[in-house]
């Protein structure tokens, strides 16, 4: 069995005073609430703000997945909901392609029109809790389309709304593909955040380390990763789209992965607010103090959620929540027990929202800000996990910056080399899993769960009722719009698509024609499926 | 009647999944053994998957699977038995539910790799079950 961090730095039996001895309070650490804010970002901690406790929902229509949202609120999922698309949306198709059909609504909510976001949110308010919708970072225009839409149909202001409909543009780059090309991703992403930052709407962008890592990444490489894009990202908003710093730093978040190896789990996201803080101090010059801050949610890892024996998974998701709250983040959304089957049956999810409520309740540990502070182990992992990730980061500039190395394959390689390495770890029995390759039981000795079955006839049913509700929107005004989203889309790319976006949702066209019709601007497929071809003429 | 010296694999992820490690970690272990692999990649329908299948001619079909994707698969085995090709062996490797691995075996998967099944199971599954002999060209 190995006794290294998951990056491979070797872990000593004992810790002493020795292995902080040039840790200096004042600059390394600083109290909760204080420059470089190693600590948390509240003095309080969570004793003024408790951790949003969500679950991730999305399955089957608009309708099934607003039932899933109200069952999840009574459950006590408190302060936000989480909603995830479909694969279909994921590039986006829509309900009624000819591929896309067969898996609509499977793994998540369709979303294809403004119409499913007012059935998603039926009875649900904008306002009062977290909004966060997942998906693929093209959408996010189109999400942010809806919100906008439906808080003017409901006369909510929107300055009042908080949550998150933006994704990064490599966010299907770690472990997937993106349908759409990266400038496309990335001309949007910009559109979207410049439209938020400048109307000061508090939503926010994901900009995570989270999908690296749960595709095979390390925590040395997760924080280089992130702090790459954000680098990035918040650079082109100040330079390219002319924002000030101050402004595009509250709008990035964070979804951190928490594994098992609870201790690290939590040097790592200590680390990662220290590198924030410096980053934004000293490179951007920031000049406000809640720059400085990085605002952090926690998803506990479902890779790690095993097929063998699913019930040890509770423990799992215990011991990674615990390492969450200890760690500090604004939300935690943990996996379900059945992560390695199916969408979380009620059982699964009820289980996880419990852990949650078990963890803030009944442990403790919300009492006490970064308790394990001036551990002579913990501080010692802090600084070791982000010097090496400094050493990566290095690398990730000296090659031009995240989204060079990205399209010279960098990154990508790194991944494949990791997961690779992890698969051969596990295989050698240098990295022991419980029920995977150690204390293993034979299948049918093993207790049997509840699993959310996937209902054959649902896709064809969604799909078919796009395909009829298509026909009775106004044509003429939805025409109008996508010929205007289409001249808009020809322009350069600094010419922000969000008001011909808006109006276009606002007309009821869907995810696909939209994103179809800014592609054919730019000289692509309408389909990226090259299937179907576009329905609309233009001049 | 020729034996074929490498075992050709054809590798693919099916219908609009967009994961891919899986399958990246399954290709080059199986390269890494000695076989050919043929890695499709993703947004593969069973109908691109049997084109493929036909013109590169494969010694097994492995698929990356979900628990979500059983109607794509159960496609592509009925293709396959259209188009004569049902004595290639398909294997699927993935997070497929214990309730659906019979499931699939009753539609004629060969075998079913669950989450971290060993490189060695499964390449002495796909070295052991080829069955298929190199007859007289097709094409």
């Amino acid at each position: 069995m190995k006794r290294e961090t998951d990056y491979g730095h070797p872990i000593k039996s004992v810790y002493t005073p020795k292995d902080i001895e040039n840790l200096d309070y004042e600059k390394d650490l600083g109290d909760p609430g204080v420059y470089p804010y190693t600590r948390g970002y509240h003095p309080e901690g969570y004793r003024s703000r408790m951790w949003t406790q969500r679950m991730t929902a999305g399955l089957g229509s608009s309708r099934d997945t607003n039932k899933v949202l109200k069952q999840y609120r009574e459950m006590g999922q408190r302060g936000g909901m989480l909603v995830i698309c479909d694969r279909t949306n994921a590039l986006p198709i829509d309900s009624d392609h000819p591929i896309g059909r067969k898996e609509v609504g499977v793994l998540g909510w369709p979303g294809a029109s403004l119409l499913e976001f007012e059935e998603l949110m039926d009875g649900i308010p904008l306002t009062g809790q977290s909004v966060t919708l997942l998906g693929s970072s093209a959408m996010s225009s189109i999400r942010l389309g809806y919100l906008v839409a439906l808080a003017e149909k409901r006369g909510v202001n929107l300055n009042e709304v908080h949550g998150s409909i933006t994704e990064y543009p490599f966010c299907n780059t770690f472990g997937q593909t993106d349908a759409q090309p990266l400038d496309l991703n990335l001309k949007l992403w910009l559109d979207c955040s410049e439209y938020i930052i400048r109307n000061k709407i508090h939503m926010r962008s994901g900009i995570l380390s989270q999908h690296f890592q749960e595709s095979g990444g390390n925590n040395a490489q997760a924080l280089a990763v992130e702090m790459a894009m954000l680098k990035e990202l918040c650079s082109l908003l100040v330079n390219e789209r002319g924002l000030d710093f101050d402004d595009v730093a509250v709008y990035p978040y964070e979804l951190v992965s928490v594994g098992s190896r609870f201790f690290e789990e939590i040097a790592k996201i200590r680390a990662l607010r220290r590198m924030w803080a410096k980053m934004a101090k000293e490179k951007f010059r920031a000049k406000k103090d809640k720059s400085c801050h990085l605002l952090i949610a926690v998803h506990t890892s479902g890779r790690s959620m095993t097929y063998q024996q699913p019930l040890n998974n509770i423990a799992r998701c215990a011991i990674q929540t615990v390492a969450g709250a200890i760690a500090g983040c604004t939300a935690i959304d943990n996996a379900c027990l059945d992560n390695a089957y199916a969408e979380p049956s009620p059982l699964a999810a009820r289980m996880s929202l419990n852990t949650q409520h078990i963890v803030a309740d009944e442990t403790g540990v919300t009492d006490v800000v970064d308790p394990l502070a001036g551990s002579y182990f913990v501080e010692n992992l802090t600084n070791k996990v982000e010097e090496e990730a400094y050493k990566i980061w290095n690398k990730i500039e000296d090659l031009g910056g995240i989204i060079a190395a990205i399209r010279k394959g960098y990154i990508q390689d790194m991944l494949r080399e990791s997961a690779q390495k992890r698969q051969r770890e596990v295989e050698k029995g240098d990295r022991l899993i419980v029920g995977v390759n150690d204390l293993v039981i034979p299948p049918e000795e093993d207790f049997q769960i509840p699993i959310q079955k996937l209902e054959a006839g649902d896709s064809e049913k969604i799909a078919r009722r796009m395909e009829e509700w298509k026909k009775t929107r106004d044509m003429p005004l939805l025409e109008e719009t996508m010929a205007q989203l289409y001249s808009d889309a020809k322009k350069e790319d600094r010419y922000n698509l969000m008001p011909s976006i808006i109006e276009a949702v606002k007309a009821y066209a869907t995810a696909g024609e939209m994103m179809g019709v800014i592609r054919k601007a730019r000289g692509l497929s309408y389909d990226p499926l090259e299937t179907i071809d576009c329905p609309f003429a233009f001049e | 009647m020729e034996k074929r010296d490498r075992i050709k694999v054809l590798i693919s992820v099916i219908g609009l999944d967009g994961h891919t490690t899986g399958s990246e970690v399954v290709s080059r272990m199986l390269m890494d053994a000695g076989m050919e692999v043929v890695y499709l990649g993703i947004y593969q329908t069973p109908e691109m998957i049997i084109q493929a299948v036909i013109q590169e001619d494969v010694d097994v079909i492995g698929i990356s699977s979900h628990a979500s994707n059983y109607t794509q698969i159960e496609e592509l085995m009925g293709l396959l038995k259209k188009n004569n090709l049902d004595d290639i062996s398909v294997i699927c490797g993935g997070t497929v539910p214990k309730q659906q691995i019979q499931e699939l075996k009753n539609i004629g998967v060969s075998e079913i790799f669950t989450p971290q099944s060993t490189s060695e199971s499964i390449i002495n599954y796909i070295v052991s079950n080829v069955k298929r002999e190199k007859g007289p060209s097709i094409n």
